[in-house]
């Protein structure tokens, strides 16, 4: 993807990742696409309102390039701007868990993540989780226990769902129902979902 | 929502300054609070100012003193899962294990919580001039108050919404801030604004300052805490009551009791009357049971919210009973 109009080399705004701990070289950089000593004060790296930013990051294990606001969420970049319309839109105000991604591993809201702030770092949607077009255990279970009716709240719960099976390979049905607690169902599809954990779990470990 | 200018300090002496600068700038821990104020129009700052990109301001660690520190973009989901906290803090560790949903537990930061804004749903529409919005009318006061308060709700019928705050006055926390003038410590009795003072904030921090980190005292060895909430449904929500309480007992006394409420009030509710009750005497459950009782004392209730009055009774009730039995635990007692 390239960078927006004005953009030339050498403009980038380094300064921006020194010392955040990101050790990376070519992923994370955030660009600017003007000069960079039209910048206010230079003590704080600062991304101007009134600029578009390039953003790099590792998107299902591919570097990925994003051009965005300092308003625009994670869930608005991944749906409208990369075409990764699995991550639902419902709430937008991290009440129901629709929009689920992995930050760096960890499940979070992306309708409640700065897509500035995910610069330089790892994000796993659910279009990242079937791998040679072998669904993931978590999504087989699904399937197997037909564990969604209308499909909204899925992907979300998939991404909890896979996020607790990551930590806590056993989980009771207490854990399981705390890990998906961010997660609302419309449909009440709950149950279905609980037997598609122990489903996925037993997978996971080589069970059928 | 509005673009904004984004800065990204590496220490906190640069945020501290940026902040100052820009007139309604805001820091930000998490976003998970700030972004969705931002989202609806009710704050518009023109810079952001991101803690959680600063080195050094998360984890936990253990001081000179003996005390614990718990940095201020420390994630709540880092402190409801830290071992050595669920030994020396656990109300704390409750309190924090009981915040909002695990997503948002593994973006929103400890400081962030301190300073989110209430949950008022007249303060969170953009339609509703509200008084502290800048306008004139509580519309609480006549309103739709089923979730509002029950004390000090004379000016502004929100209720404190975090869960930490209570938990860490339990503790007899200290509030760590650095602002534009340097740093500076705050007892966490100290840090709440009532409606009455500066109805526009709910806590001290003025402009440019922001919370670097929390500390407190380990539990002692006769010493239980707990922190209890009352809630609607029961995957997560806001508490429609809290109690925070922390016990020290001299073998069967109590020697010294703390008793925090939240949900309650526009600001965290210490509940001395209740601390009385308890203090000097030998623990019984009929103790715990009067001291549930005084935690309603002066109640003023709403419309649609005198179920409170009840419900803060026995959460008191049920927390310090708790508190208690967690002492007994720990200095070897069988129950
Ligand atoms: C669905 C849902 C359910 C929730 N349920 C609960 C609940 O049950 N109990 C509860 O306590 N909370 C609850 N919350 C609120 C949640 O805990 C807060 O949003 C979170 O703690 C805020 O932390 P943050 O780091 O994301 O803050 P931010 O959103 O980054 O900031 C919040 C506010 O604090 C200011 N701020 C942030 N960091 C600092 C700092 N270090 N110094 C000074 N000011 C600072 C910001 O400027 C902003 O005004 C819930 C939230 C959601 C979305
Ligand atoms: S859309 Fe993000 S939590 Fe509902
Ligand atoms: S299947 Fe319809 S919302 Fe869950």
């Amino acid at each position: 993807m390239h960078p927006p109009d004005s953009e030339k080399p050498g403009l980038s705004r380094r300064g921006f990742l020194k010392g955040t701990g990101l050790s990376v070289a070519a992923v994370g950089l955030v660009k600017s696409a003007t000069a960079a000593q039209e910048a206010p004060a230079a003590e704080v790296p600062t991304l101007s309102a009134a600029q578009t930013h390039e953003i790099s990051f590792e998107l299902n294990g591919q570097t990925t390039q994003a051009k965005v606001r300092t308003g625009h969420t994670l869930l608005e970049t991944l749906r409208d701007q990369l075409d990764l319309t699995g991550t639902k839109l419902v709430c937008d105000q991290g009440s129901c868990g629709a929009c689920t991604v992995h930050l760096d591993g960890k499940p979070v809201n992306s309708c409640l993540v700065f897509a500035t702030d995910v610069a330089g770092r790892q994000i796993t949607t659910i279009e990242g989780l079937a791998k040679n077009g072998n669904l993931h255990p978590v999504q087989a279970g699904f399937l197997h226990e037909d564990a969604s009716q209308c499909g909204f709240c899925t992907p979300g719960m998939i991404m909890s769902c896979k996020a607790l099976l990551d930590r806590n390979p056993s989980p009771t049905r207490d854990e399981c129902k705390e890990a998906i607690s961010g997660n609302i169902c419309r449909c009440g599809t709950y149950f279905n979902i609980f037997r598609a954990v122990d489903h996925a779990a037993t997978l996971m470990k080589g069970g059928r | 929502m509005k673009n904004f200018d984004y800065a990204r300090p590496q220490d906190v002496q640069s945020a501290a300054a940026a902040l100052g600068k820009a007139k309604g700038s805001r820091p930000k821990g998490g976003g998970t609070d700030l972004i969705t104020l931002m989202k609806s129009g009710v704050l518009t700052p023109p810079l952001v100012v991101d803690l959680a990109s600063i080195p050094g301001l998360s984890g936990v660690s253990r001081l000179e003193t003996g005390h614990f520190r718990v940095g201020a973009t420390t994630t709540i989901a880092e402190v409801a899962e830290h071992p050595e906290l669920a030994r020396v803090a656990r109300v704390l560790t409750d309190a924090a294990a009981t915040t909002a949903t695990p997503l948002v537990r593994n973006r929103g930061t400890v400081g962030g919580n301190l300073c989110q804004r209430p949950r008022c749903w007249y303060f969170r529409n953009l339609d509703y001039v509200c008084s502290k919005k800048g306008g004139q009318t509580c519309y609480a006061a006549e309103g739709e108050n089923k979730y509002h308060a029950i004390f000090e709700n004379v000016t502004c019928n929100i209720v404190h919404p975090s869960n930490l705050a209570p938990a860490l006055w339990a503790l007899d926390a200290t509030i760590h801030v650095a602002g534009p003038t340097g740093e500076k410590s705050i007892p966490v009795a100290d840090f709440w604004v009532r409606p009455e003072e500066d109805i526009s904030t709910e806590n001290v921090l003025e402009a440019g300052e922001v919370i670097t980190g929390v500390s407190f005292a380990p539990e002692g060895a006769s010493t239980g805490s707990a922190y209890h909430e009352v809630r609607e449904k029961q995957s997560y929500d806001w508490a429609l009551v809290n109690a925070a309480v922390r016990l020290d007992f001299e073998g069967e006394v109590v020697k010294e009791a703390r008793i925090v409420v939240s949900a309650v009030a526009p600001i965290p509710l210490r509940l001395e009357a209740c601390e009385k009750i308890l203090k000097g005497q030998k623990f019984s459950d009929a103790l715990a049971e009067a001291a549930g009782k005084a935690a309603s004392g002066g109640a003023t209730p709403l419309r649609d919210n005198a179920y409170k009055v009840h419900l803060i009774e026995k959460c008191v009730k049920n927390t310090i009973l708790d508190a208690a039995r967690r002492a007994k635990v720990r200095s070897g007692e069988p129950r």
